[in-house]
């Protein structure tokens, strides 16, 4: 049975060598890149395609360099192959070596095997180029193990991505002003549509009268705070600091961004706090200082992050559920 | 009300002399407690109660607990304060510290440089004899922070400095025979320092020789816990305060004793009792303690010698203005409320504040007002607002709100604010102190080992930031008060 499988799938080959021109399947555009010219290779492949996904970014140039354009085999005639062979095929089969397409061919998840095998050879060939240390490298947000499944429509296990992941890191360590292009390109495919730092808001601007404007929210507060170059005077909502908050903590919050830089006495604070209650209010403050601070100070941004005036605290009161006698607060269990 | 029945008391004890109770030392607290007769069947009640009622356990005894499962309840066993000890506690005036280091920079006020610009900007500590004085007269509060020093000192601001150059002008003015009566509304934040500036006027016109009185806070004369009576012979009907005025006298001698005893009456008052010819003011004052219901009196016999040529310039002050700028909790006979310038005290005081008297010898009316305990008073809010804007902003002043109940009586008295050509009447706006002056404070906290801290530009500009731009109560709590 193995046998006439294979003679088949020979025999097929030598059809496809005979008929050149022949009404072939016309593929859709994002396989475009597989050229549909007709090879000069001596190689032929018996592969099915292996674009079935929503495969769309380019392949790997080392490995595809070595496909062959895919063509589908000719239908068999069985009546062809009942008769003898000719003399004239069997030379050519004889000058024949089937050999797959990717040297994954035989395994079960070939388009993993295919970029884990490039990315080792494409490390295998920059590996003497100097590297900066994981920390220097540019950030990069690498696909996750879902996406990358999704692309490539196979399930692939989380070790051996990872063990991609960890070829891609080292890829990326090459020293930045050095790194080919190639690899720029190879790792092109395995990251993700948007990277840290793609969007960069537009710089804050002083305006005429020297103002820097930011705006911070937490809880249901939002706040507006407007800096001067000053000498350490605050009106919040066109109060003083000590009537507006009755806290001192809350009057420390508020200008931590301040305060937590000493640049508390340099400027002078306008602030306009709306919604939620005192801390909300305070917690916003901190926030809108900080962003008019980088305004005026871009340099402080490490300073203030470290004194947790950048990250916006994204926690508000969880909503009540049906069932629930508050967000997670169940009914008391009544036996009947 | 107290009023029917501490009135019933007074008249019972019309005819008894008060010499017994002369060592009152609070107006309000100690009004004596027995009475001379009683209709009620207190003892009977109390015999037949006690022999009928089991005697419960006591608080804390053990007992036999029959119920199951039931624990007695743990009450704890500290010893409860007597009646009137919270009070007493939470009324109490600690003027030292005997675990604050004594600031050896620390400069007294004199008579000499009190008036002198120089001292401004600086901390100045109190003499002795003025504290005394001081304390007698109840400008120390207890909310504010002497307790936390060696001895009492404030900072000369530039505020204090500004009524110094009143109290200056008045003596100017009084040299020249010209005399003359500045009045002064403090105003401010909440712990702005208004109270304060109050005592640092009366500290300076103690140290200057002026006659002082003062009334410590206007809540105790408005708010019905003293006795009152009609006036005889006023129109329209003023009611005085005996006890409070006898309080009141007992207050002055103390703080003015020095003048009272060396100067002699002039006048020849028609007074209800007899007092030996050329006496002393002070033979005068103390009959006016002793016999409260002579006391209104004695009072105006006083005022009367004070008029006269040659006696010292006046320091009036009231602190807490606005719960007389309005009807008092006192009823009249109609059951009709007394407005609060009907009280014979308040209305000495408001006329003098008006303008519509004056000074013979000239002096310095002060009235301060509370941000933190005050009633609703629209038209003195009104007139301060005015004024505050006539001095910062005179293009923008406000207007009267005609939706707001408005006072006439009170208007008629502050009409004056809204002047400015009046320069005698005004506000005199506390704001936040300086950076200098907030250094100088806390230079004088360091010193006094309250705080631990290198007093530098930084440390005052952050401190004086939080607290407000220099509200001196925010700047002595945060750097003194909670240590973080």
């Amino acid at each position: 049975m193995a046998r006439s499988e294979l003679s088949r799938g020979v025999q097929a080959a030598a059809e496809c060598l005979n008929i050149a021109s022949r009404p072939r399947y016309c593929a859709p555009m994002r396989c475009a890149q597989r050229a549909f010219a007709p090879s000069t290779s001596r190689y032929l492949s018996t592969t099915p395609s292996r674009r079935v996904g929503i495969d769309d970014t380019p392949k790997l140039e080392s490995v595809s360099q070595s496909l062959e354009p895919f063509t589908a085999a000719p239908p068999i005639d069985f009546s062809k192959t009942d008769k003898p062979s000719s003399m004239g095929n069997k030379k050519v089969l004889e000058g024949l070596r089937i050999v797959p397409a990717s040297p994954s061919y035989f395994s079960a998840k070939p388009t993993f095997t295919d970029d884990y095998i490039s990315l080792t050879a494409l490390l295998r060939k920059t590996a003497t180029l100097p590297t900066v240390t994981p920390a220097e490298a540019p950030r990069v947000a690498w696909k996750s193990i879902d996406q990358y499944r999704i692309m490539t429509n196979e399930p692939v296990k989380t070790q051996r991505f990872h063990k991609m992941l960890h070829v891609l890191r080292r890829l990326n360590c090459i020293h930045p002003t050095l790194i080919p292009d190639e690899v720029v390109q190879a790792m092109k495919r395995f990251k993700k549509d948007s990277q840290p730092g793609d969007i960069v808001s537009p710089p804050g601007v002083l305006d005429e009268w020297g103002r820097s404007r930011g705006i911070g929210r937490r809880k249901t507060s939002s706040a507006i705070a407007f800096l001067v170059e000053g000498e350490g005077e605050v009106l919040i909502n066109g109060k003083p600091l000590t009537i507006f908050f009755d806290r001192l903590h809350h009057r420390e919050s508020a200008v931590w961004a301040l305060k937590a830089t000493n640049r508390l006495d340099k400027y002078n604070l306008f602030g306009r706090v709306t919604g939620g209650g005192s801390t909300g209010q305070a917690e916003a403050m901190t926030l809108a200082v900080a962003k008019a601070l980088l305004v005026h100070e871009p340099a402080l941004k490490p300073a203030l992050r470290r004194a947790g005036c950048i990250t916006r605290d994204p926690r508000k009161v969880e909503r009540k559920k049906p069932g629930h006698v508050k967000a997670r607060k169940m009914p008391t269990w009544v036996k009947r | 009300m107290m009023n029917s029945s501490t009135c019933l008391r007074s008249f019972s004890k019309l005819s008894l002399d008060r010499t017994a109770h002369a060592s009152l030392t609070s107006r309000t607290l100690f009004a004596p407690q027995t009475a001379c007769f009683s209709t009620s069947t207190g003892y009977r009640a109390q015999v037949t109660s006690k022999a009928k009622k089991p005697v419960a356990p006591r608080r804390g005894e053990k007992t036999l607990n029959v119920k199951k499962g039931k624990k007695a309840p743990n009450y704890d066993m500290g010893k409860r304060p007597n009646p009137g000890e919270r009070k007493a506690q939470r009324k109490r005036i600690v003027l030292s510290n005997n675990n604050a280091l004594a600031v050896a920079s620390l400069q007294d006020l004199s008579p000499k440089n009190v008036l002198d610009p120089s001292i401004e900007g600086k901390v100045m500590g109190f003499p002795e004899e003025i504290v005394d004085a001081l304390r007698a007269e109840e400008a120390f509060k207890p909310s504010q922070g002497w307790g936390l020093f060696r001895r009492p000192a404030a900072l000369v601001r530039k505020e204090t400095a500004q009524l110094a150059t009143l109290i200056k002008a008045v003596e100017d003015a009084k040299a020249e025979k010209q005399p003359r009566t500045i009045r002064r509304l403090v105003t401010g934040d909440l712990m702005s320092g208004k109270s304060t500036l109050l005592l640092q006027g009366l500290a300076m016109a103690h140290l200057r020789g002026w006659f002082v009185i003062n009334l410590p806070n206007a809540q105790e004369i408005a708010f019905a816990r003293t006795d009152y009576a009609p006036l005889a012979g006023s129109d329209p009907l003023q009611y005085t305060q005996d006890t409070y005025t006898a309080d009141l006298l007992r207050q002055i001698l103390k703080g003015n004793r020095a003048f009272l005893e060396e100067t002699r009456m002039v006048t020849k008052p028609d007074l209800p009792f007899p007092l030996p010819a050329n006496s002393t003011l002070k033979v005068l004052v103390e009959q006016g303690m002793v016999n409260s219901e002579f006391s209104w009196a004695v009072f105006t016999t006083l005022w009367q010698e004070l008029s006269q040529p040659g006696r010292p310039p006046i320091m009036f002050a009231l602190d807490a203005i606005a719960h007389v700028m309005r009807n008092s909790d006192y009823l009249s006979a109609e059951v009709k409320p007394i407005h609060g310038f009907d009280l014979t005290l308040i209305r000495q005081f408001v006329d003098h504040l008006s303008g519509q008297k004056t000074l013979a010898n000239g002096g310095i009316i002060l009235g301060g007002t509370s941000q933190s305990n005050k009633p609703a008073t629209p038209a003195l809010d009104h007139f301060i607002k005015v004024a505050e804007a006539l001095q910062s902003d005179p293009d923008n002043v406000p207007k009267w709100n005609p939706y707001l109940g408005v006072d006439q009586r009170v208007v008629d008295a502050l009409q004056g604010l809204e002047d400015p050509k009046q320069k005698d009447f005004d506000v005199l706006r506390l704001g936040g102190v300086s950076k200098p002056e907030a250094k100088a404070m806390m230079e004088y906290y360091a010193h006094s080992g309250m705080l631990r801290h290198t007093v530098d530009d930084r440390l005052v500009a952050e401190k004086w930031s939080l607290a407000g731009m220099g509200n001196v109560g925010e700047l002595e709590r945060a750097s003194v008060r909670l240590r973080l």
